[in-house]
């Protein structure tokens, strides 16, 4: 434990959390000082959410202490009565209401504060409002719509409100706060990423945070504090500013082993064979999103379009998955000119798969494994004539996935809904490893998964990839691209800049 | 021995759980049952029931196809009314080979409708209301708004088992049909699919636009063979009225089986236990002392419920899949 002169804002000592016979959280203790960012790290399952929903009264544990300046209390009941106590949360998605102005939403839910003789005083609101906007230093206007807002902006907007919702439900101007953010740069990009990660730097000023995430570099670079969760117990707290700690030895207490992932995928062979392209790219615009992009894919190769968001990457690979059209040029699969906008399942029957890593587009949610990957390869487990399904080819189709994937599931007729979030990833990925496009389309593949559970799937990739399925992969972690990639398309505004190797990437990514 | 009794009875636990409708089937039954004793139970009630079941099930087993994809067909009378319309002019010339004028207007008017919605992209219910619309009115047109008797059918409701309504007898293929499509073939499966996640359906490279007609077209083609039965089941004449009831009664029974309005849920096979709960409801007010502007208020609380309860159903995750 850092000594701190301070009192803590947040005081939580030994807290127990069981969901039947499995505990959650066993003896897990947390402090947060006034003007710091913790960080929680751990994989999926490891009792992160857990941890934060017994913060905010949505999970009552088992055992605990709380403690208020030093007294000790009872855990919050509801989320109302953690803003009383000072906590408040936002959740990684769907926290935002679209349709709501700025000064709406801030007040969202408090309304009743804001009530007078005729009405809601709509003056005052957008007044009050003026002053957080201007005391968080959000770029926007009070009378902006929500969905107008960048998504960085969104965050923010989110993070006053939190901060709001305490100082009313305390009715205290200067109420200490601690805000737990749940993932809040998952859907962002990386420039959106650091634009959020600055402005929450500054913002210590006004409260603290819990910063809940997977990705290590944000750790590394702008918490305070961390502290590593696996398995329920927490297994270890740096203070980033003594404790020198490396990000090998964080994943390393992350995972509770050493990663071997990375040299097991450094060591599959890539086979490219120049002689035979598969897909070539030649002229291709999009108005507005990407002009005069050429490219030629070869058999079993993986073309990385590495670009800021903007840059048109996104557009260009939905194009060529048949998501959405171009306005000038040539797409040829195997030297075959292609229709304009043909839908994906056209372009599947050319060979051409797209995966990403949005499980919500991926997956039927409460289907169990079996279908969700026999629905892929539905040709594959029905009979000749009239298509009759036969489940039994199917079962031993999901569980040779299961098993070449390690699933971790006790039977595979268990609904991806109650899977892991590595789990579930790794069912969308099996579909197309038993699908086995010619091309693979990959638009994110391991967005908001852990450390271990990315390795396995890089893996799986890089396997179907030296087995000559060739692939294009689109992403906003720099450090895929190095992982998976033999060339990569550079990208700036909608043109393309040049096509590097590997090599050249590396001195890229360095620089 | 034991063991396998244990067995037994956790699958008929899973049982009711998945189909929370079966309690209140029993339910009904035995409370019907106490209110009026004798009655109820007897010969000629439980016939009436058959052959209240038989009319809302094959009404309701097309729409079922298409509810699953989270869409609405409401046109499924009206391809009995018009088809009945038709068959009146089409009798005298070609004899009774003219009874196949209602599958084939059924599967027209199915993929039609389907294009429509598809192609122009039209809101399915307000799509299937005018249609049916339309096709009362074509049909009041072609009739003159008589009555017109079409004989020579009666065959095909004549008793061959004592107490059983015939036309139970003719429904039960049907019935085994469209269970068999859901449950058994890819068809089925891309239904499921489309209707749970229409998005994720297109990315896995399914040609939703071209199922969907599809499952209107079963729908019209299922509610054309249906209508045969029915046809004379229900007089043997061209309607000359049109009643909101046959329109609402169907979706009911299909909500109540357990097939949500969102669709990727249910199936023919529950809209069974559905239309079977519905016509015991029914025979139970029915036989009361009840008005019928009553009853027909009662009707219409049932659906509210109904549409309550299959929302609640994927919370249960009393889910099974084809």
């Amino acid at each position: 434990m850092t000594e701190r002169t301070l009192t803590p804002i947040l005081d939580v000592r030994n807290v127990c959390k069981s969901f039947g016979k499995v505990y959650a959280l066993e003896d897990v203790s947390l402090k947060i000082f006034p003007s710091e960012i913790v960080g929680v790290v751990g994989e999926n399952g490891a009792g992160k959410t857990t941890l934060m929903k017994s913060l905010v009264g949505i999970h009552v544990p088992e055992k605990g202490e709380w403690y208020d300046k030093g007294v000790k209390a009872a855990f919050p009941k509801d989320p109302k009565d953690a803003a009383k106590k000072g906590i408040s949360i936002v959740y990684q998605e769907r926290g935002v209401v679209p349709s709501l102005q700025v000064y709406q939403f801030l007040f969202l839910g408090n309304e009743e504060k804001y009530v007078g003789a005729f009405g809601l005083q709509i003056p005052r609101m957008k007044k009050a409002a003026q002053e957080i906007i201007d005391e968080f230093h959000i770029k926007c206007d009070i009378e902006d719509f929500m969905f107008e807002l960048p998504l960085s902006t969104q965050k923010m907007v989110e993070i006053a409100r939190a901060v709001v919702n305490i100082r009313l439900e305390q009715n205290k101007q200067d109420a200490d706060s601690v805000i737990i953010l749940d993932e809040p740069t998952a859907p962002l990009n990386i420039e959106e990423r650091h634009e959020l990660l600055n402005e929450i730097v500054r913002l210590k000023a006004n409260c603290s945070f819990v910063f809940v995430t997977h990705i290590m570099q944000e750790v590394m670079e702008y918490m305070d504090r961390v502290i590593v969760l696996r398995d329920g117990r927490q297994v270890g707290e740096y203070d980033m500013a003594t404790n020198k700690v490396t990000e090998n030895e964080l994943v390393r207490m992350i995972l509770g082993k050493d990663i071997d992932g990375q040299e097991k995928i450094q060591r599959i062979p890539s086979r490219v064979d120049n002689s035979e392209t598969v897909l070539s790219s030649k002229e291709l615009s999009k108005r507005g999103s990407y002009y005069n992009i050429s490219f030629d894919l070869s058999k079993g190769e993986c073309l990385g379009v590495l670009g800021s968001a903007g840059s048109g990457k996104s557009e260009l690979i939905e194009t060529i998955a048949g998501i959405n059209g171009y306005d000038e040029g040539d797409l040829l699969i195997r030297g075959k000119s292609t229709k304009n906008h043909e839908l994906p399942y056209a372009r599947l029957k050319k060979g051409v798969g797209y995966f990403s890593g949005e499980i919500a587009n991926e997956l039927f949610y409460d289907w169990p494994i079996t279908k969700n990957i026999s629905i892929l390869n539905i040709e594959k487990i029905v009979t000749k004539i009239f298509h009759f399904l036969n489940f039994k080819t199917e079962k031993t189709l999901a569980a040779d996935i299961s098993k070449q994937l390690r699933i971790k599931t006790p039977n595979v007729n268990i609904t991806v809904s109650s899977l892991s979030g590595g789990n579930k990833q790794k069912v969308t990925v099996g579909k197309w490893l038993e699908k086995k496009p010619d091309i693979l389309l990959l638009e994110d593949p391991t967005i908001g998964i852990d450390v271990g559970a990315r390795e396995d799937i890089y893996e799986t990739i890089l396997n179907m990839k030296e087995q000559g399925i060739s692939m294009i992969l689109v992403s906003d972690d720099p450090k895929e691209y190095s992982a998976l990639c033999d060339r990569v398309l550079m990208m700036q505004q909608g043109k393309a800049q040049k096509i590097i190797s590997k090599e050249e990437l590396k001195e890229v990514l360095q620089t | 021995m034991s063991m396998v009794n244990r067995k037994k009875s956790l699958t008929i636990l899973s049982v009711v759980k998945n189909y929370p409708v079966i309690i209140i089937f029993f339910g009904l039954i035995i409370l019907f049952s106490i209110l009026y004793h004798q009655r109820f139970l007897s010969p000629a009630n439980l016939t009436a029931t058959l052959r209240q079941f038989i009319t809302l099930m094959l009404f309701s087993v097309g729409p079922t196809f298409v509810m699953l994809l989270g869409s609405m067909d409401q046109s499924f009378i009206g391809i009995w009314m018009l088809g009945s319309a038709f068959l009146w002019l089409l009798t005298p010339i070609i004899g009774p080979v003219a009874l196949l004028v209602f599958p084939l207007f059924g599967l027209v008017s199915g993929l039609c409708i389907g294009a429509i919605h598809v192609k122009l992209r039209i809101p399915s219910f307000i799509l299937t209301l005018s249609v049916l619309i339309i096709y009362w009115g074509l049909t009041a047109i072609i009739s003159k708004g008589n009555p017109r008797n079409v004989p020579g059918y009666s065959f095909l409701t004549d008793d061959i088992i004592p107490f059983v309504p015939t036309p139970l007898l003719y429904s039960i293929p049907i019935i085994l049909l469209s269970v068999f499509i859901v449950k058994r073939t890819k068809l089925g499966t891309y239904f499921y699919a489309i209707g749970s996640n229409e998005e994720g359906a297109r990315l896995a490279g399914i040609n939703v636009e071209k199922y969907k007609i599809v499952a209107f077209a079963l729908s019209g083609l299922f509610s054309g063979i249906g209508s045969i039965v029915l046809f004379q089941h229900l007089g043997g004449t061209v309607p000359v009225s049109f009643s909101m009831n046959n329109v609402v009664r169907p979706l009911i029974a299909i909500i109540l089986g357990g097939t949500p309005l969102s669709g990727g849920r249910g199936g023919p096979q529950r809209t069974i236990l559905g239309a079977l709960t519905f016509s015991v409801i029914y025979r139970g007010l029915y036989l009361s002392t009840l008005g019928a502007e009553v009853i027909d208020l009662i009707v219409g609380l049932i659906l509210i419920i109904s549409i309550v309860i299959s929302s609640k159903g994927g919370e249960l995750r009393g889910v099974e899949v084809a």
